[in-house]
């Protein structure tokens, strides 16, 4: 546990009613730091709010966005609800693969991008979509992964979740 | 009251029922999958759907609280559409592999499919697989691709027993059911998990693949391995125990039990399991020991007349076996020197027996000397029940050790056992010092000195006075408590209730045949053994070596007696001394009656044969009277439930006489730096079991975690060394935060027989080379 943590949850108990909904927040603060939660840090920070730690695990696990395995610097999570399947997300993803040299769920050696599925994006009348840590892109040809990788170069699709 | 009508029929139930239990008291059985009484609604699976006129949507039953004249449907089209799409999306991933599942026959998907589903799915795409009798622990199993997501499980290991060790991972349809860190779940009662899952994801690990309900039957029965006396249904396959299941009794009883009794069913086929008669160390036919015991018994009493020879009763008979056994003494072995096997020294008169529905009823609970979760795992359950419904309930631990826990949160206060009773008289006068009784009961303790502050004194005692209904569970450690709980329940004029603790498990149904349960009355017998008096021992479950707490006394009787016969499901620690041992049946193999600790009557089935040699009491005694040429009137019929009201023993009677004074206790020999103290463990109540081997641990004796960091002793435990007056042993220590420092605990009656060695405890020490295990 890193000291400044506690500091965190204090912080994130005033804000918040209960320790059930400073929970969100705190996991999002720790992953922004640390890039993942291991199963160290879910145990920390069930102590920290004196949560049970299967609490903690199912909350962690329910959210996409939340890692529990380390993950490259942009998380590719590739729509494949339907919509997007109709759009042909299966070709996108194939073809991502082919391109990153990694199969789904996986991250590249230099530790750039980690590739993984994700359920209904609610963008459906745009797919096929894409997101990119924080980022959507949309209406993607799926013959043409190059292009997203491209324009998920620019500095401002940093930011992680 | 609440009055509607479901389907057409009216009904009145209290506010705030829910649909489906109105419905139930009707007769009408809306499926459910997610909803269980015990755990209260959730309204996750969506299986209860009915219809409720003048709402625009089919409605959930277990969700839905009954109002005024509510008028229900459960049948006709829209519901019976509502159930069909919600069966066709639990399938929806669901293996179909109910051809190998152990739970296949008792199925609610299975049942309410072919009741209410659709003949076949339209989802045609590759199913998601998962994983396939994964392991929640050593015995519990999961299948998660047949898990419908109810929760129940999830519920029961957090809600309701408090131990977090179960979640749901992961979102949607890649949703799991695992532990926590995809460790062992630890608990004592994750085996309750099997019978509330309603489909065939939760599993016994030593049931699996062992039979279907075409090969098996069910006997109703109880559990015999500590005085809860759990109901439960005996599976039996080809003359084997192979699963206990709990039996719920309607408005009583939930029908949980612990991993001990759940898993612990296989004793009567274990490998040290007796199924020979040996006699002087020797293995003979039956018919040769029988009749060599009754040669042995006609030899004693001609030459030492009446009364010449003993009877102690233990183990787990049944109530007819021991008023047989009392029977035989008396009509042919002339002789009324019979008792019950006792490990302590406390006695509580029925009088002042109170039943579960005490507990359920409870705002203030008392531990005297037992942790429940320990001793009687079942009875925290009951408790934790109570905690929901009342968050209030004040709950208070007095004895050498904490009794209260994370998931039983309370007060303690620590007092050597042999203080216990000065601790609630001295408690009772502060409190209500003219109450009846009350003064002669301190009367010799009035200035004796206890660890702890009058001011808590006092406040203990208020708590008991103030207690709208207050029940008491006692380990009878400490004899003098029966006195003081006498007065306690003359000066309160609200309900007062104890439970005791202690075994024998069925030694209310020994007292219920005529036999003296009492400590003084086996410490007499064995007293006269040792002078002389009493030639011969007959010990049917009894192990003296074992459970008496004056060792020295059990083996001078032992030795001295001239012959000691012992009727035994497991080799005993006696073995030493006996001359016959006699392999005899037991639990499961015997029908008849066990009275439990609140007093309850209720029937063991016969399901299985006994192995070997091993007969019923009824067979020897029958055949001991052919021997003597007596007829002794085995068909005369007494019945238990004769003298019962309902199926609970009269409370009447034990009046009692004027209080006594508690007596004070001696001083402790200040050069002794520790002190032992013993407990009730379930796990380690002398019957062994195979399938529970993995939760065993050679490490039984326990010391606090300073101590133990003392003594290098790491997570799991470790050996020390002991000093003791008689020599040095090596003993099986871990750390528990519940022991207080410079104490050693050790479980009562363990089948270690290093436990028996400990009196006189100087020191212990870090060994020097520490055996491999
Ligand atoms: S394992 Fe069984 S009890 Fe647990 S959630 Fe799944 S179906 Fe329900
Ligand atoms: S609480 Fe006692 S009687 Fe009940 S299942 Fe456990 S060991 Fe058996
Ligand atoms: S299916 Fe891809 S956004 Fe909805
Ligand atoms: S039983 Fe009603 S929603 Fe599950």
């Amino acid at each position: 546990m890193k000291p400044e943590w506690n500091q965190w949850a204090r912080e994130f108990k005033e804000q918040y009613p209960g320790a059930n909904s400073a929970l969100m927040p705190l996991l999002h603060r720790i992953q922004a730091e640390e890039g993942w939660l291991s199963d160290e840090t879910i145990h920390d920070v069930a102590t920290l709010f004196d949560l049970p730690e299967s609490y903690v695990e199912s909350v962690a696990s329910f959210y996409s966005l939340f890692f529990r395995n380390q993950v490259g610097k942009k998380v590719v999570h590739v729509c494949v609800g339907l919509s997007c399947a109709l759009a042909g997300s299966d070709r996108l993803m194939e073809n991502l693969e082919h391109r990153l040299g990694i199969k789904e769920g996986q991250t590249t050696a230099d530790g750039e991008y980690t590739l993984l599925e994700a359920e209904c994006l609610a963008a459906c009348n745009q797919a096929p979509v894409v997101q990119v840590n924080l980022r959507y892109f949309e209406g993607l040809d799926p013959e043409r992964p190059d292009v997203l990788l491209e324009s998920s170069k620019s500095p401002e699709e940093e930011v992680k979740p | 009251m609440i009055r509607l009508t479901i389907d057409g029929q009216e009904v009145t139930v209290p506010e705030g029922t829910m649909i489906v239990d109105a419905a139930a008291r009707l007769g009408v059985d809306v499926p459910v999958y997610c909803y269980h009484q015990a755990l209260g609604p959730l309204g996750a699976c969506r299986m209860c759907l009915v219809q409720v006129e003048k709402m625009p949507k089919l409605v959930t039953g277990c969700t839905t609280a009954v109002t005024e004249g509510m008028v229900v449907h459960t049948k006709g089209g829209a519901v019976e559409k509502g159930r069909k799409g919600v069966l066709e999306f639990l399938l929806i991933n669901h293996p179909l592999d109910c051809p190998v599942c152990d739970k296949g026959g008792e199925c609610y998907l299975q049942d309410y499919t072919f009741e209410y589903g659709p003949g076949r799915g339209r989802f045609q795409e590759p199913k998601i697989q998962k994983v396939k009798n994964g392991p929640i622990n050593d015995l519990v199993l999961i299948d998660q691709e047949r898990c419908v997501l109810c929760q129940r499980c999830v519920r029961f290991m957090g809600d309701y027993v408090g131990e977090e060790q179960l979640l749901l991972e992961g979102r949607g349809v890649e949703t799991v059911v695992t532990t926590v860190d995809h460790q062992p779940a630890t608990s004592q009662f994750t085996g309750n998990v099997i019978d509330l899952c309603p489909v065939g994801a939760l599993l016994s690990a030593p049931y699996y693949h062992k039979g279907r309900p075409w090969n098996i039957d069910r006997h109703s029965t109880v559990c015999p391995h500590c005085p809860v006396g759990c109901s439960s249904l005996a599976t039996t396959r080809e003359s084997h125990i192979i699963r206990l299941e709990g039996r719920p009794v309607p408005d009583r009883d939930w029908g949980w039990l612990c991993d001990r009794g759940r898993f612990g069913y296989d004793f009567g086929y274990h490998a040290d399991r007796i199924a020979d008669s040996w006699v002087k160390e020797r293995a003979t036919s039956a018919a040769q020991a029988t009749r060599d015991v009754a040669e042995w018994m006609q030899q004693t009493n001609a030459q030492y007349g009446p009364g010449s020879i003993g009877f102690v009763m233990g183990g787990q008979f049944t109530a007819e076996e021991a008023h047989l056994i009392k029977k035989f003494a008396h009509d042919v072995a002339q002789s009324d020197n019979v008792a019950v096997m006792r490990n302590v020294r406390g006695y509580l008169p029925a009088a002042l027996n109170g039943t579960f529905q005490d507990l359920t009823e409870a705002d203030t609970v008392v531990f005297v000397g037992v942790d429940p979760y320990e001793a009687v795992p079942v009875v925290h359950l009951k408790l934790r029940d109570r905690l929901r419904h009342f968050s209030q309930l004040k709950v208070l631990g007095v004895g050498p050790r904490r009794l209260t826990r994370d998931t039983m949160p309370g007060r303690d206060y620590l007092v050597a056992s042999q203080d216990e009773a000065v601790f609630f008289a001295r408690a009772l006068a502060a409190a209500a010092k003219d109450g009846p009784g009350v003064q002669t009961l301190v009367d010799s303790v009035r200035d004796y000195v206890l660890p702890v502050s009058d001011a808590d004194i006092e406040a203990f005692g208020q708590a008991l006075l103030d207690a709208e209904h207050l029940s008491l569970l006692w380990d009878g450690e400490n004899a003098a408590m029966a006195e003081v709980l006498a007065v306690l329940a003359g000066l309160r004029e609200k309900p007062t209730a104890v439970l005791p603790t202690f075994g024998p498990v069925n030694w209310r149904g020994y007292e219920q045949a005529g036999i003296d349960p009492r400590y003084d009355n086996v410490e007499e017998l064995l007293n006269k053994t040792r002078t002389g008096e009493i030639r011969m021992l007959v010990l049917w479950g009894a192990d003296l070596t074992r459970d008496l707490p004056d060792r020295q006394l059990a083996e001078q009787a032992l030795a001295k007696a001239d012959y000691v016969v012992s009727a035994q499901v497991v080799p005993p620690l006696d073995m030493p001394y006996i001359d016959a041992l006699l392999p005899v049946a037991t639990w499961g193999e015997v029908e008849g009656t066990y009275v439990n600790m609140e007093g309850r009557l209720s029937i063991g089935a016969a399901g299985v044969q006994p192995p070997g040699q091993a007969r019923p009491t009824r067979t020897y005694v029958a055949n001991w009277g052919r021997l003597f040429r007596q007829d002794f009137g085995l068909d005369d019929e007494w019945d238990p439930f004769d003298s019962a009201q309902g199926d609970l023993i009269s409370r009447a009677g034990n009046n009692h006489g004027p209080a006594q004074a508690v007596p004070r206790p001696g001083t402790r020999d200040a050069s002794q730096e520790w002190t032992i103290i013993e407990g009730d463990w379930v796990m380690e109540n002398g019957m062994p079991s195979e399938i529970l081997e993995p939760r065993e641990t050679e490490f039984v004796a326990r010391v606090s975690p300073e101590d133990a960091a003392r003594l290098g002793i790491g997570e799991h435990g470790g050996y020390v060394e002991a000093q003791t007056a008689g020599g040095t042993v090596m003993i099986g220590v871990q750390a528990d935060p519940a022991i207080v420092e410079r104490t050693l605990w050790i479980p009562r009656g363990s089948r270690h027989d290093w436990a028996q060695h400990l009196e006189g405890l100087v020191k212990l020490t870090r060994p020097e080379e520490v055996p491999s295990v």
